[in-house]
């Protein structure tokens, strides 16, 4: 009898050590993780030129209507934007892309501001955790009211967030995007500026 | 060392593990929610 519990006390022992290695070998990946998931994406399947080709597909062979929307083919990202109030920031931030209230539209001209958070490189908290990845000439899609509005980086730069001059209406069509960075101490914003192309 | 005291000893580490991962996914990003 004292065997045999033995010998089960030492197979529940192996087991713990099993999880334990299991989930300290996860902690320990963890950080490099994202950039690994990001490569594979960006070299193993074909989700970058799938995005590439919806950006230039034509209007007429697209389902209507389409919500409005980032396509990012750079950063994998094809994410609905989300409108609504400043006092519903916190909110607005967890569900997305949020447009910046008081910014313009794609179709007005101007100045049009998208921010999101880079909490997770999944979901929708963590829309923008790869904006780091943008570079000038990479393209930009903006689904608004059915339009594409295609936009290239124009700069990417790190602004202290005292810094809100980045808001400001422009007398160009251009998109601005922004995020906190650095990753984990976020005290500053990363800022995509990216210049209109064409609409179709 | 007996299996017993490895049990204990492997138990209170699987919890501080799962401490640490908990608070890696959650906690850690409460800390930045408050940006």
């Amino acid at each position: 009898m004292k065997i045999k519990q033995h010998i089960t006390l030492h197979r529940v022992n192996n087991v713990l050590f099993a999880l334990i290695i299991l989930i300290n070998v996860y902690i320990i990946a963890a950080p490099i993780l994202p950039r690994v998931t990001f490569w594979w994406d960006s070299h193993h399947t074909a989700r970058r030129s799938q995005l590439t080709q919806l950006i230039h597909q034509a209007p007429s062979s697209q389902p209507a209507p389409r919500s409005n929307s980032l396509i990012i083919p750079a950063m994998m990202l094809n994410s609905p934007t989300l409108e609504g109030p400043e006092s519903n920031w916190f909110n607005l931030l967890k569900a997305g892309i949020w447009r910046w209230p008081d910014s313009s539209t794609p179709d007005k001209g101007g100045n049009t501001v998208f921010l999101a958070h880079r909490f997770s490189y999944t979901g929708p908290h963590g829309a923008f955790y790869y904006l780091d990845k943008l570079k000038p000439g990479d393209e930009i899609g903006v689904i608004w009211n059915n339009k594409t509005y295609t936009y290239k980086v124009a700069s990417s730069r790190e602004v202290p967030p005292t810094e809100t001059s980045i808001e400001d209406n422009t007398t160009d069509a251009r998109l601005t995007l922004f995020t906190c960075t650095p990753l984990w101490n976020p005290k500053d914003r990363l800022v995509v500026v990216a210049e209109l192309e064409k609409q179709s | 060392m007996s299996e017993n005291t490895k049990f204990f000893i492997l138990l209170a580490l699987l919890i501080a593990s799962i401490a640490l991962l908990v608070y890696l996914n959650d906690g850690a990003n409460q800390l930045l929610l408050k940006h």
